[in-house]
């Protein structure tokens, strides 16, 4: 029976989004809803002294308004790590954007004119904020939560959310280089096309919840613990992102919406402005200071992070970010001493939370800043000072965790052939290469169903959440290819927690691994009920009947799938439901990360751009991707997220930056300032190249993707804008004002 | 908070009567492109919305007669891009028209509504400045010209008065050889705002002349009096002090574009640029065919 | 509050009553009043694309455009573009090459580049690059949609 994995078969849910049918969640249809509308004020510190809410009260369709008093007391909070976020600002707002009230009426007009209302009527002072990370280390800067939070916490009274230190081995006596320096990475925010919508209705059950989320799960529970609710009672309905990238990750504005929508006893509805989404979600900006010690042959002796995370006002997930970013800081590199400290830092800004490579592009930025700029001190060519310090394929290169798990060298190989790395290079021109490591899932869980219908095509109920990187077509190959169906036999029903079982997460580049071996274990969950039912219909014992994918044999017979189904069950009819599990490794309490990293996504990125040194700008002329992907079970998608993380990191190297005023308010807020990239900013040419072994834990040998495309970036770029003008620029992004001074200040 | 009305007048007497009925709460637009937006943002809350495109002594044609280009108001950005009489006459009318935006702006943005919205940082105004283009403003009782190197006062304000609008720009022909180059600098590649742009017209016979936006409240347009600039010759250092005195009539600042000293040390790298293009250009019209 | 208007528009070949206030714009109008939740909305000001629609066949931002401005005039939706429930060549070739990810901004790619190829049946890189300059796409580097542009143009 001929299977299509490993084949690009078209994407499940292309044809809708084509032809303008597919519905994301602004697109549905909540009949008497209620329109809701955050209030939100001109800064990002201030405390609330009144709110008089008269003018907006007397707008025609005004339902209701809710400010921090109207709230049960204490102040409901919630959170996916530490429950320190209130729903609305309680009596002091922590970020440009955080609400202050919420008003719903009848017409979305008249919420947006009720809360312009509000906004014009509420008396505040506004306070100095904390936005920068010398400022939240600063022992003289206002704290941004209260101690109170943190009872047991040494840190309580300092905005230092949390800190740790990781690290291993002995320093070491002497070295022949000591490379010492600082990197900054900018705030940026994810711009998903779509902006964040989201509804909630209560019914006799509980509450349900649409929110284009990437993890269902983790949005019920948090639910649920802020409103004292039963997990049961709470479902969450998330339509197909448009772009999660993690910015639609974890809880935002959900909890606030379940909340009026059982206490009005209706249907509401809230779409976010792209500028409210741009103050909902941004990524975790970073200081890292770097102080890596190297033998004469540029071996690394040692590598000594600092690594300061700014999350923002609250944990969200941003917590996480730091820590298991900082975990793996070192990079793909034997590392015979490694000392990491880290620390998540507490500003009035946005919270920061997921964003694409989680910590780890911050990391790589400065890490693989400090081989090239060693390799050139050194007098080393930058690919083989970097072939000089991989592990080998099963070698540790962090003590007592997950080895080096791919043919690391090939994909350093395949790049610098790609990138044309000793062809010589034009005026103005220049190269650079970078290495990317990202820890995938650690302690983490999924579940699937897999229903074989009566006449033999299939169901599969799945948590993942398909937000572009094609989750349903991949899941359907799978299911195809283990039940021996066509993937047009094959129906995915996703995100919804009343039907889909539990799944920690879409993230960690997870989902391939862990829901496609879910998915595989449910089929062959089904393939030993057909087994047993076969035995029974036709009177043969077990181990004389066999299944594979497509075919069942009956002693010396082969029958089909719905044969067997037709003669197990009868008249009445019947299906097989299989249940399948992955928790891969499991939870590991001693282990800082709770669990080692299931596999490491690995990535090779080079690049090489042209610099007009009198004004600073860059083009970037050729780029290419080596990524060790164990097998694509469909490479045109596999490819087509490098190719998008990778503009991604062109983005945040050569143009992102969310760019905030003394008052903490963001001034580049939306399309027109924000500057993301388009069609006239495509490398010139574009090289993926897919390193498949099949050696990684996912079905047939299978590794996750997605997140590899974005992690070296900034480094192969500013390794080559240094080439071609001689300046190393040690913060981001490398627009061509910063290129320009730079030069200028030589 | 929202317009109250939307109206479409077909004559400019009714036009008129609409902006007398409803002053300084009418809000003209033809394209929208930029009153749209800002409607949005909330920056202006008008009782009436009056829309110019069906008033039918508004033309959309661009005509030449009597040595000038006439571009009525309701010319969009993409037909100055095709037009025959633009593309001869003023080739950097067509580079500068070419970077307003996105085709999907391009195809409803008006060059006049471009020029009434008065920012400092539009690409077709310096364009415009150079070649000598002039406004033809109807008010309600009288009529006006004003050239544009008159026309604004500040960033967004023109010196057109509650009642008044622009019908039509014209643009005198260059009577001999010409060359000219429009430049401009943004933060990438692509659609974006010009953090500093330029046009540079050589006639000959003429002094050169330069004009720049986004460095001062308006665009500012200034002549060479010293002749080292015309493009008869190479640049020279003469040339540099040349256009450093044009420059001190810029005043950059710092945004959240660009900063002031880059925006600065820009103006010279860009003018220089486009003053090489504009002098082959020259060459290239004083050596061809008179008239391509 | 604002005048409530009443018009006609032509909207994929039909006609459609409309009742809104005169503020509404085009993309609220279709969105909302007709529910062709195809027409997307994202940064409302004419900026990523995601809400590009045809004027008499030209690629205009629906954000940009009054409904009230519409009447007497030809717009077309991403949903005006299959005939028959038979993908238009362009819808096809964008699922073949691999150019749709999350989706939310292929209608207005797509009515860009239908936009396009209506007037350049067989554009060059760099003429889709600059056609598709006001479109902005955050899953993708972009080179599948222009190759499928490419492709759509030497199929027809």
């Amino acid at each position: 029976m001929t299977h299509t994995i490993g084949q690009s078969i078209p994407r499940i849910g292309a044809r809708d989004r084509v032809t303008g049918a597919q519905k994301y969640t602004a697109d549905l249809p909540f009949p008497g809803a209620l329109h809701v509308q955050l209030v939100h004020l001109d800064a990002a510190r201030l405390t609330i002294k009144k709110i008089r809410r008269d003018y907006a009260a007397r707008v025609p369709g005004v339902v209701a308004i809710f400010t921090a008093e109207d709230l049960p007391q204490p102040m409901p909070r919630f959170g996916p790590a530490v429950a320190d976020r209130p729903l609305l600002a309680d009596p002091e707002t922590r970020f440009y954007g955080e609400p202050v009230a919420v008003v719903a009426a009848e017409t979305l007009d008249g919420a947006r004119e009720a809360a312009m209302l509000l906004r014009e009527h509420i008396d505040a002072e506004e306070l100095p904020p904390v936005i920068t990370i010398e400022q939240a280390l600063d022992p003289a800067s206002p704290l941004v939560q209260r101690p109170e939070n943190r009872p047991n916490d040494p840190n309580a009274r300092t905005n230092i959310l949390r800190e740790w230190t990781f690290g291993w081995g002995t320093p070491p006596d002497r070295a022949h280089l000591v490379l010492e320096r600082a990197y900054r990475f900018p705030m940026v925010t994810h711009f998903a096309i779509e902006p964040h919508a989201f509804a909630a209705a209560p019914d006799e059950s509980g509450v349900t919840i649409w929110s284009p989320t990437q993890h269902p799960f983790v949005l019920q529970r948090v639910v649920a613990a802020c409103l004292g609710l039963p997990l049961a009672r709470v479902r969450i309905v998330s339509p197909d992102p448009g772009g999660g990238f993690g910015g639609k990750g974890w809880p935002k504005f959900e909890p606030l919406l379940a909340y009026m929508a059982l206490r009005l006893g209706r249907p509401v509805r809230l779409v976010l402005t792209l500028e409210e989404s741009f103050q909902s979600a941004r990524r975790t900006s970073a200081r890292i200071q770097a102080r890596t010690a190297f033998d004469s042959d540029g071996h690394i002796l040692s590598q000594d992070l600092r690594t300061d995370f700014l999350v923002g006002a609250y944990a969200d997930i941003g917590i996480r970010v730091v820590s298991k970013a900082s975990y793996a800081a070192c990079g793909p590199y034997r590392t015979p001493h490694a000392a990491v400290h880290a620390r998540a830092l507490l500003s009035h800004t946005t919270p920061s939370t997921a964003f694409r490579g989680f910590g780890t592009p911050q990391a790589s930025w400065a890490v693989e800043s400090q081989l090239n700029e060693a390799a050139r001190i050194l007098g080393i060519d930058a690919v083989e000072i970097r072939r000089r310090n991989l592990p080998r394929k099963g070698e540790a290169f962090i003590p007592g965790d997950t080895p080096a798990d791919g043919d690391w060298e090939a994909a350093l190989t395949k790049a610098e052939t790609a990138i044309g790395w000793h062809a010589p290079l034009p005026p103005g021109r220049g190269r650079g290469i970078s290495l990317g490591l990202k820890s995938s899932s650690t302690a983490s869980a999924s579940l699937a169903i897999v229903r074989l219908l009566f006449d033999g095509s299939v169901s599969v109920f799945s948590a993942t959440s398909d937000m572009g990187q094609g989750a349903r077509t991949v899941f359907a190959q799978i299911a195809g290819r283990e039940l021996g169906i066509s993937p047009d036999r094959i129906v995915l029903t996703m995100g919804d927690t009343a039907v889909v079982p539990f799944d920690s997460s879409t993230s960690a580049s997870r989902s391939t691994v862990f829901m496609g071996n879910a998915i595989v274990r449910a089929c062959v969950n089904i393939r030993a009920q057909l087994r047993g039912l076969a035995s029974r219909a036709y009177g043969v014992p077990e181990d004389r009947v066999s299944v594979e994918p497509g075919v069942v044999r009956v002693a010396e017979r082969q029958l089909t799938y719905v044969e067997v189904l037709r003669d197990g069950f009868g008249p009445p009819r019947g299906e097989l439901v299989g249940v399948g599990e992955d928790r891969g490794g499991g939870f590991r309490p001693d282990h800082p990360l709770g669990g080692r990293p299931e596999f490491w996504e690995f990535m090779c990125s080079a690049v090489e751009v042209e610099v007009d040194s009198d004004t600073g700008a860059v083009d970037v002329t050729r780029l290419v991707l080596a990524s060790d992907v164990g097998k694509a079970l469909n490479p045109q998608q596999v490819e087509a997220q490098d190719e998008g993380a990778a503009m991604m990191g062109l983005g945040h190297s050569l143009m992102e930056e969310l760019i905030l005023d003394d008052r903490g308010r963001v001034r580049n807020l939306g399309a027109l300032d924000y500057r993301l990239p388009t069609t006239m900013n495509m490398p010139q040419e574009l090289h993926s190249i897919l390193i498949e072994n099949e050696d990684g834990p996912g079905p047939y040998g299978a590794k996750g993707a997605g997140e590899g495309g974005i992690l070296g970036i900034a480094a192969a770029v500013g390794a080559a804008v240094h080439q071609a003008t001689g300046v190393q620029i040690r913060e981001l992004p490398l627009t061509p004002e910063r290129i320009w001074r730079a030069i200028a200040q030589r | 908070m929202w317009p109250s009305t939307y109206h479409a007048p077909e004559s400019l007497a009714e036009l008129h009567d609409l902006l007398g009925r409803y002053g300084a709460d009418a809000r003209m637009f033809a394209g929208g492109t930029d009153v749209i937006v800002r409607l949005r943002h909330g920056h202006m809350r008008p009782a009436a919305l009056v829309d110019l495109k069906r008033v039918r002594e508004l033309s959309g044609e661009i005509v030449q007669h009597d040595g000038l280009i006439r571009i009525g108001a309701r010319v969009t950005m993409t037909t100055i891009l095709g037009n025959e009489l633009i593309r001869r006459w003023f080739p950097t009318l067509v580079e500068a028209a070419a970077v307003v935006g996105s085709i999907q702006i391009r195809n409803r943005a008006t060059l006049v509504g471009n020029v009434c919205n008065a920012s400092p940082a539009a690409d077709t105004v310096p364009v415009l400045m150079v070649h000598g283009a002039v406004a033809n403003i109807a008010g309600p009782s009288s009529d006006r010209q004003v050239a544009l190197s008159e026309f604004f006062v500040g960033p967004g304000r023109t010196v057109l008065q509650y009642g008044e609008f622009v019908t039509s720009l014209d643009v005198p022909i260059p009577s001999g050889f010409a060359g000219a180059a429009f430049g401009r600098l943004i933060r990438r590649r692509g659609v974006d705002l010009a953090i500093v742009n330029l046009c540079v017209l050589l006639e000959e016979g003429r002094p050169a002349r330069f004009a720049f936006g986004a460095v001062a409240p308006t665009p500012i347009v200034g002549a060479d009096a010293t002749g080292t600039l015309d493009g008869t010759r190479d640049w020279t250092d003469a040339a540099d002090e040349a256009l450093r005195s044009m420059l001190t009539a810029t005043r950059p600042i710092s945004d959240v574009r660009g900063g002031r000293d880059y925006r600065s040390a820009m103006l010279p790298v860009l003018s220089k640029r486009a003053w090489q293009t504009a002098r082959e250009r020259l060459a290239r019209a004083s050596n061809g065919p008179a008239h391509e | 509050m604002s005048d409530q208007l009443r018009y006609q528009l032509r909207v994929n070949g039909k006609d459609r009553d409309v009742s809104a206030p005169a503020h509404k714009t085009l993309l609220d109008v279709l969105r909302d009043e007709l529910h062709l939740t195809g027409t997307k909305e994202c940064c409302a000001e004419g900026e990523c694309g995601a809400c590009t629609v045809h004027v008499e066949g030209d690629a205009v931002c629906a954000c940009l455009v009054l409904a009230a401005e519409m009447p007497g005039h030809e717009i077309t939706t991403i949903e005006g573009l299959a005939a028959d429930g038979r993908l238009d060549p362009l819808q096809a070739a964008f699922v073949q090459c691999g150019a749709v990810q999350c989706g939310f901004c292929i209608p207005g790619m797509i009515m860009s580049a239908r936009a396009l190829l209506n007037g350049t049946p067989r554009p060059t890189r760099e003429e889709v690059q600059d056609a598709l300059s006001g479109n902005l796409c955050r899953c993708g580097g972009y080179s599948r949609i222009v190759d499928a542009v490419i492709k759509a143009g030497t199929a027809s």
